[in-house]
Protein backbone atom coordinates (compact mmCIF):
# COMPACT_ATOMS: atom_id res chain seq x y z
CA UNK A 1 0.00 0.00 0.00
CA UNK A 2 1.42 3.41 -0.89
CA UNK A 3 1.58 6.29 1.56
CA UNK A 4 -1.18 8.01 -0.37
CA UNK A 5 -3.47 5.00 -0.06
CA UNK A 6 -2.82 4.82 3.68
CA UNK A 7 -3.54 8.54 4.07
CA UNK A 8 -6.78 8.13 2.13
CA UNK A 9 -7.99 5.14 4.11
CA UNK A 10 -7.16 6.87 7.43
CA UNK A 11 -9.06 9.92 6.21
CA UNK A 12 -12.07 7.80 5.23
CA UNK A 13 -12.06 6.11 8.63
CA UNK A 14 -11.95 9.49 10.40
CA UNK A 15 -14.91 10.69 8.36
CA UNK A 16 -17.16 7.81 9.41
CA UNK A 17 -16.09 6.69 12.88
CA UNK A 18 -17.31 8.84 15.79
CA UNK A 19 -15.25 6.67 18.15
CA UNK A 20 -12.04 7.51 16.27
CA UNK A 21 -13.02 11.19 16.33
CA UNK A 22 -13.53 11.09 20.10
CA UNK A 23 -10.15 9.37 20.43
CA UNK A 24 -8.58 12.19 18.39
CA UNK A 25 -10.26 14.83 20.61
CA UNK A 26 -8.92 13.06 23.71
CA UNK A 27 -5.44 12.97 22.15
CA UNK A 28 -5.55 16.71 21.37
CA UNK A 29 -6.77 17.46 24.91
CA UNK A 30 -3.88 15.42 26.37
CA UNK A 31 -1.42 17.28 24.12
CA UNK A 32 -2.88 20.55 25.44
CA UNK A 33 -2.43 19.36 29.03
CA UNK A 34 1.19 18.43 28.28
CA UNK A 35 1.90 21.88 26.83
CA UNK A 36 0.32 23.59 29.85
CA UNK A 37 2.39 21.42 32.17
CA UNK A 38 5.64 22.02 30.25
CA UNK A 39 5.25 25.79 29.91
CA UNK A 40 3.49 26.24 33.28
CA UNK A 41 0.59 28.17 31.68
CA UNK A 42 -2.34 29.45 33.80
CA UNK A 43 -4.86 28.12 31.23
CA UNK A 44 -6.58 24.68 31.17
CA UNK A 45 -5.09 22.26 28.62
CA UNK A 46 -8.51 21.75 27.03
CA UNK A 47 -8.59 25.42 25.99
CA UNK A 48 -5.16 25.11 24.34
CA UNK A 49 -6.60 22.06 22.53
CA UNK A 50 -9.67 24.04 21.47
CA UNK A 51 -7.57 26.82 19.93
CA UNK A 52 -5.29 24.25 18.31
CA UNK A 53 -8.29 22.62 16.58
CA UNK A 54 -9.58 26.07 15.51
CA UNK A 55 -6.19 26.76 13.89
CA UNK A 56 -6.20 23.35 12.17
CA UNK A 57 -9.72 23.97 10.84
CA UNK A 58 -8.96 27.56 9.82
CA UNK A 59 -5.82 26.63 7.88
CA UNK A 60 -7.59 23.70 6.21
CA UNK A 61 -5.22 21.09 7.69
CA UNK A 62 -8.17 19.13 9.01
CA UNK A 63 -11.64 18.73 7.52
CA UNK A 64 -14.55 19.52 9.83
CA UNK A 65 -16.18 16.22 8.77
CA UNK A 66 -13.30 14.42 10.53
CA UNK A 67 -14.48 15.78 13.90
CA UNK A 68 -18.16 16.65 13.61
CA UNK A 69 -19.93 13.48 14.76
CA UNK A 70 -17.49 12.82 17.62
CA UNK A 71 -17.77 16.43 18.79
CA UNK A 72 -21.54 16.31 18.52
CA UNK A 73 -21.69 13.21 20.73
CA UNK A 74 -19.46 14.68 23.45
CA UNK A 75 -21.39 17.96 23.49
CA UNK A 76 -24.78 16.25 23.55
CA UNK A 77 -23.83 14.16 26.60
CA UNK A 78 -21.91 16.90 28.41
CA UNK A 79 -24.31 17.06 31.36
CA UNK A 80 -23.29 13.51 32.32
CA UNK A 81 -19.71 14.66 32.92
CA UNK A 82 -20.83 17.21 35.53
CA UNK A 83 -22.88 14.80 37.61
CA UNK A 84 -20.09 13.09 39.62
CA UNK A 85 -18.76 16.52 40.72
CA UNK A 86 -22.11 17.40 42.33
CA UNK A 87 -21.71 14.52 44.79
CA UNK A 88 -18.97 16.56 46.50
CA UNK A 89 -21.89 17.90 48.55
CA UNK A 90 -21.61 14.60 50.51
CA UNK A 91 -18.39 15.98 52.04
CA UNK A 92 -19.90 19.33 52.96
CA UNK A 93 -22.80 18.65 55.29
CA UNK A 94 -22.23 22.12 56.82
CA UNK A 95 -24.00 23.51 53.75
CA UNK A 96 -27.20 21.69 54.70
CA UNK A 97 -28.18 24.41 57.22
CA UNK A 98 -28.53 28.21 57.27
CA UNK A 99 -25.11 28.69 55.64
CA UNK A 100 -26.26 26.59 52.69
CA UNK A 101 -29.39 28.72 52.33
CA UNK A 102 -27.31 31.91 52.38
CA UNK A 103 -24.92 30.56 49.75
CA UNK A 104 -27.90 29.42 47.69
CA UNK A 105 -29.31 32.97 47.87
CA UNK A 106 -25.98 34.52 46.80
CA UNK A 107 -25.77 32.17 43.81
CA UNK A 108 -29.46 32.55 42.88
CA UNK A 109 -29.50 36.37 42.89
CA UNK A 110 -25.94 36.60 41.54
CA UNK A 111 -26.68 34.34 38.57
CA UNK A 112 -29.96 36.16 37.82
CA UNK A 113 -28.22 39.56 37.82
CA UNK A 114 -25.32 38.33 35.71
CA UNK A 115 -27.61 36.71 33.13
CA UNK A 116 -29.90 39.73 32.76
CA UNK A 117 -27.00 42.21 32.51
CA UNK A 118 -25.01 40.08 30.03
CA UNK A 119 -27.97 39.26 27.77
CA UNK A 120 -29.11 42.90 27.63
CA UNK A 121 -25.54 44.16 27.05
CA UNK A 122 -25.08 41.82 24.09
CA UNK A 123 -28.56 42.39 22.68
CA UNK A 124 -28.36 46.19 22.86
CA UNK A 125 -24.92 46.29 21.22
CA UNK A 126 -26.13 43.79 18.61
CA UNK A 127 -29.09 46.05 17.77
CA UNK A 128 -26.81 49.12 17.59
CA UNK A 129 -24.47 47.25 15.24
CA UNK A 130 -27.41 46.16 13.08
CA UNK A 131 -28.70 49.72 12.84
CA UNK A 132 -25.25 51.11 12.11
CA UNK A 133 -24.63 48.36 9.57
CA UNK A 134 -27.92 49.09 7.79
CA UNK A 135 -27.50 52.89 7.59
CA UNK A 136 -23.90 52.31 6.50
CA UNK A 137 -25.10 50.01 3.72
CA UNK A 138 -27.78 52.48 2.65
CA UNK A 139 -25.22 55.33 2.48
CA UNK A 140 -23.35 53.50 -0.27
CA UNK B 1 -15.59 -9.81 50.94
CA UNK B 2 -11.88 -9.21 50.14
CA UNK B 3 -11.00 -5.54 49.67
CA UNK B 4 -9.69 -6.04 46.12
CA UNK B 5 -12.97 -7.52 44.90
CA UNK B 6 -14.92 -4.79 46.66
CA UNK B 7 -12.85 -2.12 44.89
CA UNK B 8 -13.31 -3.88 41.56
CA UNK B 9 -17.08 -4.08 42.08
CA UNK B 10 -17.24 -0.39 43.06
CA UNK B 11 -15.26 0.63 39.98
CA UNK B 12 -17.84 -1.10 37.81
CA UNK B 13 -20.92 -0.26 39.88
CA UNK B 14 -20.56 3.53 40.32
CA UNK B 15 -19.76 4.49 36.71
CA UNK B 16 -22.57 2.17 35.53
CA UNK B 17 -24.98 3.60 38.12
CA UNK B 18 -24.02 7.18 37.18
CA UNK B 19 -24.54 6.57 33.45
CA UNK B 20 -27.72 4.55 34.04
CA UNK B 21 -29.29 7.16 36.33
CA UNK B 22 -28.29 9.90 33.87
CA UNK B 23 -29.91 8.08 30.92
CA UNK B 24 -33.08 7.48 32.95
CA UNK B 25 -33.16 11.13 34.09
CA UNK B 26 -32.73 12.23 30.48
CA UNK B 27 -35.75 10.14 29.44
CA UNK B 28 -37.82 11.67 32.25
CA UNK B 29 -36.72 15.15 31.12
CA UNK B 30 -37.65 14.42 27.49
CA UNK B 31 -41.09 13.33 28.62
CA UNK B 32 -41.62 16.26 31.02
CA UNK B 33 -39.23 19.08 30.00
CA UNK B 34 -39.39 21.25 33.15
CA UNK B 35 -36.26 23.01 34.48
CA UNK B 36 -36.87 21.29 37.85
CA UNK B 37 -36.55 17.91 36.16
CA UNK B 38 -33.18 18.72 34.57
CA UNK B 39 -30.89 15.62 34.56
CA UNK B 40 -28.26 17.77 36.29
CA UNK B 41 -30.62 18.11 39.26
CA UNK B 42 -32.44 14.76 39.31
CA UNK B 43 -29.44 12.47 38.68
CA UNK B 44 -27.24 13.81 41.53
CA UNK B 45 -30.17 13.64 43.98
CA UNK B 46 -30.77 9.97 43.12
CA UNK B 47 -27.04 9.16 43.29
CA UNK B 48 -26.60 10.98 46.63
CA UNK B 49 -29.51 8.96 48.05
CA UNK B 50 -27.86 5.79 46.72
CA UNK B 51 -24.47 6.72 48.22
CA UNK B 52 -26.07 7.45 51.61
CA UNK B 53 -27.97 4.16 51.45
CA UNK B 54 -24.81 2.19 50.66
CA UNK B 55 -22.78 4.24 53.21
CA UNK B 56 -20.25 5.30 50.56
CA UNK B 57 -18.18 8.46 50.94
CA UNK B 58 -17.53 11.05 48.23
CA UNK B 59 -13.86 9.96 48.12
CA UNK B 60 -14.88 6.35 47.40
CA UNK B 61 -17.36 7.50 44.75
CA UNK B 62 -15.16 10.01 42.90
CA UNK B 63 -12.17 7.66 42.95
CA UNK B 64 -13.93 5.39 40.44
CA UNK B 65 -15.91 8.02 38.51
CA UNK B 66 -13.38 10.84 38.04
CA UNK B 67 -12.71 9.67 34.47
CA UNK B 68 -16.27 10.75 33.62
CA UNK B 69 -15.55 14.27 34.91
CA UNK B 70 -12.26 14.21 32.98
CA UNK B 71 -14.30 13.84 29.76
CA UNK B 72 -15.09 17.55 30.16
CA UNK B 73 -11.56 18.05 28.74
CA UNK B 74 -12.19 16.54 25.28
CA UNK B 75 -15.74 18.02 25.40
CA UNK B 76 -14.19 21.49 25.72
CA UNK B 77 -11.90 20.76 22.77
CA UNK B 78 -15.00 19.62 20.84
CA UNK B 79 -16.42 23.16 21.07
CA UNK B 80 -13.96 24.13 18.33
CA UNK B 81 -16.42 22.53 15.87
CA UNK B 82 -19.54 24.65 16.61
CA UNK B 83 -17.38 27.76 17.12
CA UNK B 84 -15.79 27.22 13.71
CA UNK B 85 -19.20 26.70 12.12
CA UNK B 86 -20.37 30.06 13.52
CA UNK B 87 -17.22 31.95 12.52
CA UNK B 88 -19.09 34.35 10.19
CA UNK B 89 -21.45 35.56 12.95
CA UNK B 90 -18.60 35.78 15.44
CA UNK B 91 -16.36 37.76 13.08
CA UNK B 92 -19.19 40.18 12.35
CA UNK B 93 -20.45 40.76 15.89
CA UNK B 94 -17.36 40.28 18.05
CA UNK B 95 -17.62 43.76 19.65
CA UNK B 96 -21.07 42.86 21.04
CA UNK B 97 -19.69 39.59 22.43
CA UNK B 98 -16.59 41.24 23.89
CA UNK B 99 -18.75 43.89 25.57
CA UNK B 100 -21.01 41.20 27.05
CA UNK B 101 -18.02 39.22 28.37
CA UNK B 102 -16.46 42.23 30.12
CA UNK B 103 -19.72 43.59 31.57
CA UNK B 104 -20.85 40.08 32.59
CA UNK B 105 -17.58 39.19 34.35
CA UNK B 106 -17.54 42.47 36.28
CA UNK B 107 -21.18 41.94 37.31
CA UNK B 108 -20.42 38.37 38.43
CA UNK B 109 -17.55 39.41 40.70
CA UNK B 110 -19.25 42.51 42.13
CA UNK B 111 -22.62 40.80 42.72
CA UNK B 112 -21.00 37.81 44.47
CA UNK B 113 -18.94 40.11 46.69
CA UNK B 114 -21.90 42.39 47.46
CA UNK B 115 -24.47 39.67 48.11
CA UNK B 116 -22.04 37.65 50.27
CA UNK B 117 -21.20 40.74 52.34
CA UNK B 118 -24.91 41.53 52.70
CA UNK B 119 -25.50 38.06 54.19
CA UNK B 120 -22.35 38.36 56.33
CA UNK B 121 -20.42 35.67 54.49
CA UNK B 122 -16.76 36.66 54.50
CA UNK B 123 -13.20 35.39 54.32
CA UNK B 124 -12.28 32.49 52.06
CA UNK B 125 -15.93 31.51 51.57
CA UNK B 126 -16.71 34.90 50.00
CA UNK B 127 -13.61 34.68 47.79
CA UNK B 128 -14.58 31.12 46.76
CA UNK B 129 -18.02 32.40 45.75
CA UNK B 130 -16.56 35.17 43.56
CA UNK B 131 -15.00 32.71 41.12
CA UNK B 132 -18.12 30.56 40.72
CA UNK B 133 -19.28 32.13 37.43
CA UNK B 134 -16.51 30.57 35.32
CA UNK B 135 -16.34 27.00 34.09
CA UNK B 136 -14.65 24.59 36.51
CA UNK B 137 -10.97 24.55 35.43
CA UNK B 138 -10.86 28.35 35.15
CA UNK B 139 -12.88 28.88 38.32
CA UNK B 140 -10.51 26.73 40.36
CA UNK B 141 -7.48 28.63 39.02
CA UNK B 142 -9.06 32.03 39.72
CA UNK B 143 -10.25 30.91 43.17
CA UNK B 144 -6.72 29.87 44.15
CA UNK B 145 -5.28 33.12 42.76
CA UNK B 146 -7.60 35.41 44.71
CA UNK B 147 -7.33 33.39 47.94
CA UNK B 148 -10.43 31.18 47.86
CA UNK B 149 -10.72 27.39 48.28
CA UNK B 150 -10.75 25.69 44.83
CA UNK B 151 -12.74 22.64 46.07
CA UNK B 152 -15.52 24.84 47.45
CA UNK B 153 -15.56 26.89 44.26
CA UNK B 154 -16.01 23.66 42.26
CA UNK B 155 -19.22 22.92 44.21
CA UNK B 156 -20.49 26.49 43.75
CA UNK B 157 -19.74 26.27 40.04
CA UNK B 158 -21.95 23.20 39.71
CA UNK B 159 -24.77 24.77 41.76
CA UNK B 160 -24.49 27.90 39.58
CA UNK B 161 -24.70 25.73 36.46
CA UNK B 162 -27.80 23.85 37.61
CA UNK B 163 -29.56 26.96 38.88
CA UNK B 164 -28.42 29.11 35.97
CA UNK B 165 -29.60 26.69 33.31
CA UNK B 166 -33.05 26.59 34.93
CA UNK B 167 -33.12 30.37 35.52
CA UNK B 168 -32.03 31.01 31.94
CA UNK B 169 -35.19 29.37 30.64
CA UNK B 170 -37.34 31.56 32.90
CA UNK B 171 -35.40 34.75 32.01
CA UNK B 172 -35.64 34.09 28.27
CA UNK B 173 -39.42 34.16 28.68
CA UNK B 174 -39.58 37.81 29.70
CA UNK B 175 -36.37 39.48 28.44
CA UNK B 176 -37.00 41.13 25.05
CA UNK B 177 -34.00 39.48 23.34
CA UNK B 178 -33.86 39.92 19.58
CA UNK B 179 -30.72 37.91 18.86
CA UNK B 180 -29.70 34.29 19.23
CA UNK B 181 -26.37 35.77 20.27
CA UNK B 182 -27.81 37.39 23.40
CA UNK B 183 -29.57 34.13 24.34
CA UNK B 184 -26.30 32.23 23.89
CA UNK B 185 -24.34 34.81 25.91
CA UNK B 186 -26.93 34.61 28.71
CA UNK B 187 -26.35 30.87 29.14
CA UNK B 188 -22.59 30.92 28.55
CA UNK B 189 -21.96 33.73 31.05
CA UNK B 190 -24.50 32.77 33.72
CA UNK B 191 -24.41 28.99 33.74
CA UNK B 192 -21.17 27.95 31.94
CA UNK B 193 -21.02 24.24 31.04
CA UNK B 194 -24.55 23.35 32.10
CA UNK B 195 -25.82 26.51 30.41
CA UNK B 196 -23.96 25.67 27.22
CA UNK B 197 -25.54 22.22 27.21
CA UNK B 198 -28.97 23.83 27.64
CA UNK B 199 -28.22 26.48 24.96
CA UNK B 200 -27.23 23.64 22.60
CA UNK B 201 -30.74 22.24 23.00
CA UNK B 202 -32.32 25.60 22.15
CA UNK B 203 -30.37 26.12 18.94
CA UNK B 204 -27.07 25.66 17.12
CA UNK B 205 -26.13 29.33 17.16
CA UNK B 206 -27.13 29.72 20.84
CA UNK B 207 -24.98 26.71 21.74
CA UNK B 208 -21.85 27.81 19.93
CA UNK B 209 -22.10 31.41 21.15
CA UNK B 210 -22.61 30.12 24.70
CA UNK B 211 -19.50 27.93 24.46
CA UNK B 212 -17.44 30.76 23.02
CA UNK B 213 -18.60 33.17 25.74
CA UNK B 214 -17.84 30.57 28.43
CA UNK B 215 -14.28 30.10 27.15
CA UNK B 216 -13.69 33.86 26.72
CA UNK B 217 -15.00 34.63 30.22
CA UNK B 218 -12.66 31.99 31.65
CA UNK B 219 -9.65 33.32 29.75
CA UNK B 220 -10.30 36.98 30.59
CA UNK B 221 -10.68 36.17 34.28
CA UNK B 222 -7.66 33.90 34.54
CA UNK B 223 -5.62 36.75 33.03
CA UNK B 224 -7.10 39.34 35.40
CA UNK B 225 -7.09 37.22 38.56
CA UNK B 226 -3.54 38.14 39.64
CA UNK B 227 -4.52 41.82 39.34
CA UNK B 228 -7.73 41.23 41.27
CA UNK B 229 -5.87 39.42 44.06
CA UNK B 230 -3.83 42.60 44.67
CA UNK B 231 -7.04 44.65 44.84
CA UNK B 232 -8.65 42.24 47.31
CA UNK B 233 -5.71 42.22 49.69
Amino acid sequence: MSTRQITLSVRRMMHVSAVMQIALLILIWQAGEAIVHLLDLPVPGSVIGLFFVLVLLGTGRINIVSLRSGAKFLLAEMLLFFIPAVLAVLDHREFLGLLGLKIFAVILFGATTVMIVTALAVDISYRLMMRFGESHARGH
Amino acid sequence: MPAAIETLLASIFWPAATIGVYLAARQVYRRWPSPWLSPLLVAPVVLIALALLLKQSYAQYIHVTHWLVAMLGPATVAFAVPIYEQRATIRRYWPALAFGVVVGSATAMVSAWGLASLLSIDGTLRLSLMARSFSTPFAMTVSKDIGGVPDLTAIFVVVTGVLGAALGDLLMGFLPLKSAMARGALFGMGAHGAGVARANEIGREEGSIASLVMVLVGLVNVLFAPLLSILLR
